[in-house]
């Protein structure tokens, strides 16, 4: 088969449908950057989706469980080995995902008689200020996607991750819209839930491709939320503390949503 | 072939002792024992360096830890604003006498073992985790003490939360033994006279150590470690002419907090000097 490009070809593509298809129901992630750090958020299904990684980066993942361990761990054996042999400063996220992980994934994903990866994930590394704030999206096949000021597109202050393509982008367009990086913790909350929303509607009804009105994100939000959890957690943008990473329980957030 | 830092490592273990995952990548040098000396061989006797004052004691706002601020090298005074009181999580201290080459290592392996546990296994260390961890360093730390290099005698200090909300305190010998001390410890050249004081104070003094204030368990440490530094000279005690005071840091249920050195001075002037 690799001796031949076509059939090597075929199967790259048989591959990446089979892992679109695994990763299709996988639940929206929003990280949004505001005044005083980066929120991740998500809605509770039942394992845990936002991980600590550093001092400073932090990481939502949808995929198999055995495979996000496996890159989780990479990832805090990484930056933990670099941080403890130069220093903490030194621990970058953008070197830990263009150095690192993403070639051991495509390589992974490029061998067709090995295992890919079943798994998409976002990371996000808090700056000083909300326009030094980093975010990665990383493919199942490697592919890195960024917030930010390259070539034509714009800075954003937001990363979303979903199961679907169409589902990220109406999430992109949602917080393009009505998210603002100077937001209150509060606002950013909300944005980042009604985001979610947005991306899960649009998995559970894939013909639906528009922007839903307000009304039905609404409702959306209130039905999911009943039956499930908020999980979420905070880079912290104060530069006194060393860790800037702290999870939020759901019953913290509840009291802060506009109903 | 030399490995990158940064490389990717596919056979990650999954475990969380971060102490093996630098040996595995080679970025912790581990000592040799050296071999017994037969009877009636010379033998090389091994000399205790561990050459300034550390105490800490309980009183009724938590753990104090106190330390001077000498370094020294024989009989040279290398540096004297040298911090012996480390943090190593938000709750934890780790004091040190000893080579502070190799506790200044120590330190950091250890903060970065109760970090590398919490994010990889997702729970924190507990406290007798903790404990046990800076013990298994001074073990495998043992090989260079034999050599006559690397003797690190420390104090750790901690607020545990569970099952009983208490602070905790242990001392250590250089081979790793752990002793949990119920009132107070002390270690390093100055320690003798530094105990004494602690158990005088404790029995026979005005109130208890665990039921001192703030202001009279500073006043206390301060008084131990002048009086250590009376006769030890690699300990700083305070320094009247350059105005340089111990480090002193509180461990309690809010976290650690570190005494301005106004604060201390306040307190010396008041009731030391």
């Amino acid at each position: 088969m690799i001796e031949e490009p076509y059939r090597w070809v075929e199967a790259i593509a048989n591959r990446r449908e089979y892992i679109e298809a695994q990763l299709a129901p996988g639940s929206p992630i929003a990280a949004v950057g505001y005044r005083d750090g980066i929120l991740f958020l998500t809605v509770g299904q039942t394992r845990q989706k936002l991980f600590e990684i550093y001092d400073r980066i932090a990481m939502g993942a949808i995929g198999h469980p055995g495979d996000i361990e496996r890159l989780r761990m990479a990832a805090i054996e990484l930056a933990s080995t670099e941080g403890f042999t130069r220093s903490a400063a030194d621990v970058s996220l953008r070197r830990l995902v263009h150095y690192s992980l993403s070639p051991v994934m495509k390589s992974a994903f490029e061998q067709v008689y090995g295992a890919p990866y079943l798994a998409r994930m976002l990371f996000a590394e808090v700056g000083e200020s909300p326009n030094e704030d980093l975010f990665l999206r990383v493919e199942y096949d490697g592919e890195i996607a960024t917030n930010g000021a390259t070539y034509a597109q714009a800075r954003q202050d937001f990363a979303v991750l979903s199961g679907t393509r169409q589902s990220r982008e109406l999430m992109e367009a949602f917080l393009k819209s009505q998210h603002a990086p100077d937001a209150s913790f509060e606002l950013a909350l909300n944005s980042a839930l009604n985001a979610w929303s947005i991306g899960h509607i649009s998995l559970k009804a894939s013909d639906a491709n528009g922007q839903p009105d307000q009304a039905a994100v609404l409702k959306h939000r209130q039905e999911q939320l009943a039956t499930s959890g908020i999980e979420a957690a905070v880079l912290e943008r104060d530069a006194s503390r060393a860790i800037r990473y702290r999870s939020l329980s759901d019953t913290e957030l509840r009291s802060l949503i506009n109903e | 072939m030399e490995r990158s830092s940064v490389a990717f490592d596919q056979n990650f273990s999954g475990a969380a002792d971060f102490p093996a995952l630098l040996r595995r990548k080679g970025l912790l040098a581990s000592a040799v024992i050296p071999p017994i000396p037969q009877a009636g061989a010379p033998q090389k006797t091994w000399q205790p360096t561990e050459a300034t004052t550390i105490l800490a004691f309980k009183f009724s706002g938590g753990v104090l830890v106190a330390g001077d601020r000498r370094a020294t090298a024989g009989n040279t005074v290398v540096y004297d604003r040298a911090d012996k009181v480390l943090e190593i999580d938000r709750h934890s201290i780790m004091a040190i006498a000893g080579v502070p080459a190799t506790a200044w290592e120590m330190a950091r392996v250890l903060e970065h073992s109760f970090q590398y546990f919490r994010r990889t296994q997702l729970q924190e260390m507990s406290v007798d985790g903790k404990v046990r961890a800076l013990s298994k360093l001074l073990r495998d730390n043992f090989g260079f003490v034999m050599q006559g290099v690397g003797v690190v005698v420390p104090i750790f200090a901690t607020y545990d939360s569970h099952p009983k909300p208490e602070t905790r305190l242990y001392f250590y010998d250089a081979m790793g033994a752990q002793f949990e001390a119920a009132d107070y410890a002390a270690t390093g050249s100055g320690s003798p006279a530094v105990r004494g004081i602690l158990y005088y104070e404790n029995n026979w003094g005005r109130k208890p150590l665990h039921k001192l204030s703030e202001d009279e368990a500073v006043s206390v440490a301060l008084r131990a470690l002048d009086t250590a530094a009376e006769s030890d000279t690699s300990t700083g005690g305070v320094d009247r002419g350059g105005k340089i005071y111990p480090i002193i840091k509180i461990v309690s249920r809010e976290g650690i907090a570190t005494l301005p050195e106004s604060k201390i001075a306040a307190v010396f002037k008041e009731t030391v000097a």
